[in-house]
């Protein structure tokens, strides 16, 4: 039987603050050097205390682990690496006692090669049901506009299957060939696989490479109509089964592209802001608001059911698709100026070691992030300031496991060093001696607490989850400002993007009367009159106000 | 329940019974007598809770009652919790019984739900009208009763959980932990809704809870004015002051948590409406206090606790507590400023475990001796109106300090600054 859903409220990722975490790099409860559910289920008090309201786990479904885990070839169990599908029931209810919700990876776009149905596929007669589970050709000159994505690793779209005789279709690696979704067998079979996990009890699914679900001759095989109308299928099937089941669209494409995949409210509830993380990290550089406030403007609204997923960083590569090339080019030379640090067409680094590991300039990210429109994801590692290691190959830096204390293998696992999925990072400024969770749950100054903090700041106002953006516009272009609104209440945002003490006169005429309250500290400031407000911010400052009207 | 009586009630009044098979009857036959006629026009039904103790009070209510059939009876299991840790009401698995009742009296379409302790010995019928009418004829959803209580009687409610949940939810209920109460059909479909029937401490908080559910959500509060209450003994010795306090101001800490989106948007306070009758005699004189010994057991508790104090509370704090240990006993005075911003520590402490919960909540009761030692020595000589002005004194106080409890709630690394 299915389960109602988790969550009580309707909206519930609207006000979520999601969590997201690879079981490989979490905890690793049985000593084989690799994280596992009861090792998450252990750590789930931490997850508790941190604040955040919902978990993302990335694929833990067996496979080859030839794309760390993207490439299924079983879509109902657990690889063994990280426990038995019991080990995920028992995380998963007690993740549900605790009110976390839980939202797990479906990758509704390919396969492994190793996956049966494509072991039948490419030993089935050409052009029966079973073969066109998957897009065959006789040769490599269809779709020829559709672009590839992987760079770096692949030279077409197109790999020659010697069993099959033919070549078959794939947008990623050549080991993930394409589902076929103009077969309808495909997407009942799909159904099955979402019924099955709602069944269990999860409260939503991320849906990875959503944009490239059917391919037209003559198109850039992104964005179809055809696409989505599978995804609105999917919304209906979920919709009839857990109605507070959440779906998360991974559509790495420019905001008026992704507004498709909210449809009229019917499609998915959620999709990512993909152009506006490297915007964030460009401002930020350039101490100038312009490409925040610009990519913000460009972006349609969209229904009031729907929501941004906000990310500052995950475990990808800091995707530079959505830039134009000369802002690529300012994104490298600020932030990877080390080759090693580059892949595609991103940069595969973790959120401390891009900004200098500076403090203020975590914390002024992390209070953008919290406050945009939207609902924010922080990666796991990200609140105690990890690092990365970008000599591991593809963006395993940014997957190691985590820091838990400063003992053997940062307490992550009891195994030999050797035995670890990947080595700990132990570098003399972000090594797991010095940053860990022990030490920072000691430090009441650590990041740590900083962020615990802002997170229950953050789900206090619902107006950060729910409410309407307006931009102020400041003479000074070091300073972002904006307001908040969300029925009778109303915030005002104002950060410094420089390095350096920032004075700003804001025009506040529709406030007028209303005290800023600011929220950190619970501090009365001036009440807001006809004349401009004046603030002054340190470097890196922010401020985040409450407008009370004293009045009533 | 007889086949003729209705289906539906416009009122229902709940009894919750522990071991109050002498009494019962008393208070059924006020509830009878109440329904029939303060509410006249109105059908009204009698429900009966025995928390299940082996005691026939259900056959006393009929008896009372002229065995009329129109008792409806629910009993709740009893769990061994209830054996070992008596609530400072004297009810075991009272959360259970109310859940009982209001869920009884939402199946039955009841417009208002009274509620009365088995074992209030005072009750009058009048009470059913005073608690009911509010709701019937003016919508409001919770009506609060108001006791005539002597100024030393309720010190832990005039002293602490009044001005806290005064301050932090804005709604000047004086006795918010009332045994007697009534509410709508709104707000008991909210209340059987909420996630506090089960939550930890529900056995003594339960009281407390249903009225911060109602203060913290949209409703309308009132209080109603029924005189005196006096209620029988249970049986069991009277509970330490330290597991009262422990019980009533853990429960009301352990609130906190789940209403934060609430309390941390409300400022100032308004009063709640209040009904009934004045008293028409004096509460009876309480037990004498001696200051004297109150500030003795005061300065103990700093002898002994105050490495433990400087966990929660701040140097500040410390060292305005150690000037009054010399302080004569004539001129003890605890400021209300003082005492609130100890009362929010306790809240922050409590909130981030600095220490064990319960030997953190046990190390406040010197602390409330001290408050309670300086407010006697305040008020022996006024009247009773002056008493209350000097409450609300103290509950100007504990609004004025709530952005103190606010700021640090936000961002919990000021605890102890």
């Amino acid at each position: 039987m299915p389960r109602p859903g988790s969550a009580g409220d309707p909206l519930w990722y609207k006000r979520a603050v999601i969590y997201e975490l690879p079981v490989k790099s979490f905890y690793d409860a049985n000593g084989d050097g690799i994280g596992d559910f009861p090792g998450l289920l252990e750590k789930l008090d931490y997850i508790e205390a941190l604040g955040v309201t919902c978990l993302w786990l990335l694929p833990f479904f067996p496979s080859p682990l030839r794309d760390d885990g993207y490439d299924i070839s079983d879509y109902c169990n657990v690889h063994p690496s990280y426990g038995t599908l019991d080990d995920f029931r028992r995380f998963l209810d007690a993740a549900h006692e605790r009110r976390l919700q839980v939202v797990i990876e479906l990758v509704l776009n390919h396969t492994s090669d190793q996956h049966p149905w494509f072991q039948r596929a490419r030993r089935a007669p050409a052009g029966s049901v079973e073969r066109d589970y998957y897009v065959w050709s006789d040769a490599e000159d269809r779709y020829r506009d559709a672009r590839i994505i992987f760079t770096d690793s692949e030279r077409s779209n197109w790999t020659w299957d010697p069993v099959a005789q033919a070549y078959f279709w794939h947008r990623f690696f050549h080991h993930q060939p394409d589902l076929n979704y103009d077969n309808p067998t495909v997407l009942q079979e799909v159904l099955r696989v979402i019924d099955f996990w709602l069944d269990l009890g999860v409260d939503g699914f991320r849906l990875d490479a959503v944009p490239y679900l059917i391919e037209r001759e003559g198109t850039r095989c992104e964005n179809l109509p055809e696409t989505h109308a599978v995804l609105k299928a999917v919304r209906r099937h979920v919709q009839a089964r857990v109605p507070r089941g959440m779906l998360l669209a991974e559509a790495n494409q420019w905001p008026a592209d992704v507004r498709a995949y909210f449809a009229d409210g019917d499609e998915c509830q959620m999709a990512y802001h993909f152009p506006l993380m490297p915007r964030m990290f460009m401002g930020l550089h350039l101490e100038d608001r312009h490409p925040i406030v610009e990519i913000m403007q460009q972006t349609p609204a969209i229904p009031e059911t729907c929501q941004w997923a906000l990310f500052l960083r995950n475990h990808d590569e800091l995707t530079l698709e959505m830039v134009t090339d000369e802002e690529r080019d300012y994104m490298h030379l600020a932030y990877s100026a080390d080759a090693q640090a580059r892949i595609n067409l991103g940069i595969r680094r973790r959120l401390a070691p891009l900004v200098g590991n500076n403090r203020r300039r975590i914390e002024l990210r992390n209070s953008l992030l919290f406050s945009l429109p939207g609902t924010p994801i922080l990666y796991y590692g990200d609140e105690i300031g990890m690092g990365d290691n970008t000599y591991l190959g593809d963006r395993n830096g940014v997957r190691t496991p985590m820091q838990w204390t400063g003992d053997r293998n940062a307490d992550f696992s009891r195994a030999d060093p050797a035995r670890l999925y990947s080595p700990v990072i132990m570098d003399p400024i972000y090594g797991y001696r010095g940053i860990n969770v022990e030490a920072q749950e000691r430090d009441a100054s650590s990041l740590l607490q900083w962020m615990r903090n802002l997170i229950g700041l953050r789900k206090l106002f619902p107006a950060f989850g729910s409410g309407s953006l307006e931009f102020l516009e400041p003479a000074n272009r070091k300073i972002l400002a904006y307001v908040l609104r969300y029925g009778p209440d109303a915030i005002l945002c104002v950060a410094n993007l420089s390095r350096s003490v920032q004075p700003v006169e804001l025009s506040l005429s529709a406030l007028v009367g209303l005290t800023p309250v600011e929220i950190l500290g619970y501090t009365d400031f001036p009440v807001v009159s006809e004349q401009p407000y004046f603030l002054t911010l340190g470097p890196y400052g922010f401020y985040w106000f409450e407008l009370q009207r004293r009045d009533v | 329940m007889s086949d003729a009586a209705p289906a539906t009630a416009d009122i229902v009044v709940g009894l919750v019974a522990h071991q109050d098979a002498e009494n019962i009857g008393v208070v059924a036959k006020a509830a009878r007598q109440g329904l029939d006629g303060h509410c006249a026009g109105l059908a009204g039904r009698v429900v009966l809770v025995d928390t299940g103790f082996g005691e026939d009070s259900a056959a006393r209510a009929r008896e009372a009652l002229g065995d009329d059939g129109d008792v409806l009876e629910t009993s709740t299991a009893r769990t061994p919790a209830d054996l070992l840790d008596l609530p400072y009401h004297g009810i075991p698995g009272k959360a259970r019984a109310l859940s009982a009742i209001l869920a009884r009296a939402r199946e039955l379409g009841a417009r208002a739900c009274v509620v009365l302790d088995a074992g209030v010995v005072s009750v009058e019928p009048q009470w059913v009208e005073w608690l009911t009418r509010p709701i019937i004829a003016h919508d409001f959803d919770l009506v609060s009763a108001y006791y005539y209580r002597h100024p030393y009687e309720g010190a832990l409610t005039k002293g602490l959980v009044y001005p806290l949940v005064r301050a932090l939810y804005g709604a000047r209920l004086r006795q918010p932990a009332a045994a007697e109460f009534a509410c709508s059909a709104r707000l008991l479909d909210r209340l059987l809704d909420e996630d506090l029937w089960e939550r930890e401490g529900a056995h003594a908080g339960i009281d407390l809870w249903l009225a911060t559910a109602a203060a913290s959500g949209d409703f309308r509060l009132a209080e109603a004015a029924l005189g005196v209450r006096t209620g029988r003994a249970r049986g069991e010795a009277p509970l330490g002051l330290g597991t009262t306090v422990t019980q009533v101001v853990g429960a009301l800490f352990g609130d906190l948590g789940s209403r934060v989106e609430r309390w941390q948007r409300v400022r100032g306070s308004v009063p709640v409406q209040q009904f009934g009758e004045p008293p028409d005699a004096a509460p009876a004189p309480g037990g004498s206090v001696d200051p004297e010994r109150l500030i003795e057991q005061f300065r103990l508790g700093y002898r002994e606790l105050r490495d433990l104090w400087t966990w929660v509370l701040p140097p500040r704090t410390i060292v305005d507590l150690a000037r009054l240990i010399d302080v004569p006993v004539s001129g003890f005075r605890l400021e209300d400023e003082l005492w609130a911003r100890i009362v929010y520590d306790f809240a922050l402490g409590y909130r981030l475990r600095v220490l064990a919960r319960d030997h953190l909540l046990r190390s406040l009761v010197p602390l409330y001796l001290g408050w309670l030692a300086s407010f006697v020595l305040q008020v022996r000589d006024l009247g009773p109106a002056d008493v209350d002005l000097r409450v609300e004194r103290l509950c100007a106080a504990f609004e004025a300090q709530k952005p103190y409890l606010i700021s640090k709630w936000r961002w919990p690394e000021r605890l102890r600054t």
